[in-house]
């Protein structure tokens, strides 16, 4: 894992939550936190919020977390940038993180929205998340892009909302494991909180190894 | 045995595909754009000059310089260190200049550029700041970028970072911004042309971008971190 901390702590994952606009990554936060404290992982979050600082100020409200542990960071107007060909600024804002809260088990990279095509840096987290919705359209998983068929986890979001679109959810299902192959996917309702503990094995399994 | 001089870590350190935080910065731009103060290419050239003449020039060139022959000797690197936080005023400003030096730090550390790991350790230890333009003199000379490249790369740089801004603000096209670059040249060269204040000289005197980042701080809509 990336970062050394000094005492006897181990070293926090960092998790990556990519996809478009409104598909629902902030909500999934919210529910990640309380599932994760629950299991005794300390959560921090750093937010890319594109234009204000808008999914910041509601995680910090939300009563969910200690609102020191929630740093948003400017991208410029660059949201890709940011989490790809230069994350600097995320490191340093995960770092600090870090450095204050040393029991810190995981830190949460909200990014500021993408499109299909957008990827994480591996320098900048262990695992990413990459979330669509089925409120966005049964083709989403047929048209790939490396945020669709490279992330570790593809999360599909928002399934409560997909007889109201004519979304066909089998659809969207077996068109993503054609394109992704082994690579696992969640379906979840972050409304009801469907699909979070899925969520939260996968990332045991992958990062969080002593959870 | 000396390294034959090479101009390909100049190139390396001054592209902006170098990860160095840059693009989250706007250095006052971001409210005068939004504020309508600056509002077109000719403004954007006039203010990205006034920054090369009235701060970089008689400023932050000599404390490049200053650090690039104290690369090696991590006291007088915190000495500059500390004449640049003393003499920079607003806060986003300050803030700025931290968190790209220690961006630039942190990145040189990981690529194993000589001392950039202690001067790291300085800076978690608050004995240090990592302002931007000690970081560059002191990563670039430790990187082999050749002496008298170290200007031109801080204000290619200064330059770049401010129209990509400007740019993204929707101020200025892309073909505008490699004129206004190509202009600016002509300003940068006659500027390092002169030798560089010594360091009881240093002044610099840029209120309007001062202000201007004064005032983004209490602004909720912003894309820049300045
Ligand atoms: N019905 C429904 N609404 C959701 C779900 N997940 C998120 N939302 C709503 O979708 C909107 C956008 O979610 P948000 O988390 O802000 O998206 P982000 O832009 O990806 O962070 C908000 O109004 C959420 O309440 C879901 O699973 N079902
Ligand atoms: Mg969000």
């Amino acid at each position: 894992m990336k970062n050394t901390v000094s005492g006897n702590f181990p070293a926090a994952a960092r998790i990556g939550i990519g996809g478009p606009v409104g598909s629902g990554k902030t909500a999934l936060i919210e529910r990640l936190i309380p599932a994760l404290e629950g299991r005794g992982i300390g959560v921090a979050v750093v937010t890319n919020d594109l234009v204000t600082r808008e999914d910041a100020e509601r995680l910090k409200a939300s009563g969910l977390i200690n609102p020191n542990k929630v740093r948003a960071v400017e991208t410029g107007a660059c949201p890709h940038t940011a989490i790809r060909e230069d994350p600097t600024l995320n490191i340093q804002a995960a770092d600090e993180l870090v450095n204050l809260f040393p029991r810190t088990g995981i830190v949460i990279i909200e990014s500021g929205g993408d499109n299909l095509a957008s990827t994480f840096s591996l320098d900048l987290v262990d695992y990413w998340l990459f979330v669509i919705d089925a409120a966005g359209g049964d083709d989403i998983p047929r048209k790939k892009g490396p945020g669709i068929v490279r992330s570790d986890l593809l999360v599909i979001n928002k399934t409560d909302l997909a007889p109201y679109v004519g979304s066909d959810l089998e659809q969207m299902k077996v068109d993503a494991i054609e394109v992704r192959g082994d690579r696992p996917i969640v379906l979840t309702n972050c409304a009801s909180g469907d699909g979070i503990e899925a969520i939260i094995d996968h990332l045991s399994q992958s990062v969080l190894f002593d959870a | 045995m000396s390294k034959t001089p090479s101009i390909l870590p100049a190139l390396q350190h001054s592209d902006s595909f170098f990860p160095s935080g840059a693009v989250s910065f706007s250095w006052g731009m971001e409210t005068l754009v939004t504020e309508s103060h600056v509002p077109d290419a000719e403004a954007v050239e006039k203010f990205i000059r006034a920054q090369l003449t009235e701060r970089w020039a008689s400023f932050d060139r000599s404390i490049i310089s200053a650090a690039f022959v104290a690369s090696k000797d991590l006291v007088d690197l915190r000495k500059l260190d500390s004449i640049v936080e003393c003499q920079t005023l607003s806060h986003e400003m300050r803030d700025g200049s931290h968190r790209c030096g220690l961006a630039m730090l942190r990145v040189h550390e990981e690529l194993g550029t000589p001392l950039a790991k202690e001067y790291r350790g300085c800076v978690t230890r608050s004995e240090a700041c990592g302002n931007l333009a000690v970081m560059q003199g002191f990563l670039w000379a430790n990187s082999d970028v050749a002496k008298n490249e170290i200007w031109a790369l801080s204000a290619h740089t200064l330059c770049v970072g401010i129209l990509g801004a400007a740019m993204r603000l929707g101020c200025i096209g892309h073909v505008h911004s490699q004129r206004i670059l190509a202009a600016l040249h002509h300003t940068i060269e006659g500027l390092i042309q002169k030798p560089p204040l010594p360091l009881e000289r240093l002044h610099a005197f840029t209120p309007v971008s001062e202000i201007a980042m004064m005032r983004h701080e209490t602004i909720d809509s912003r894309l820049f971190a300045n």
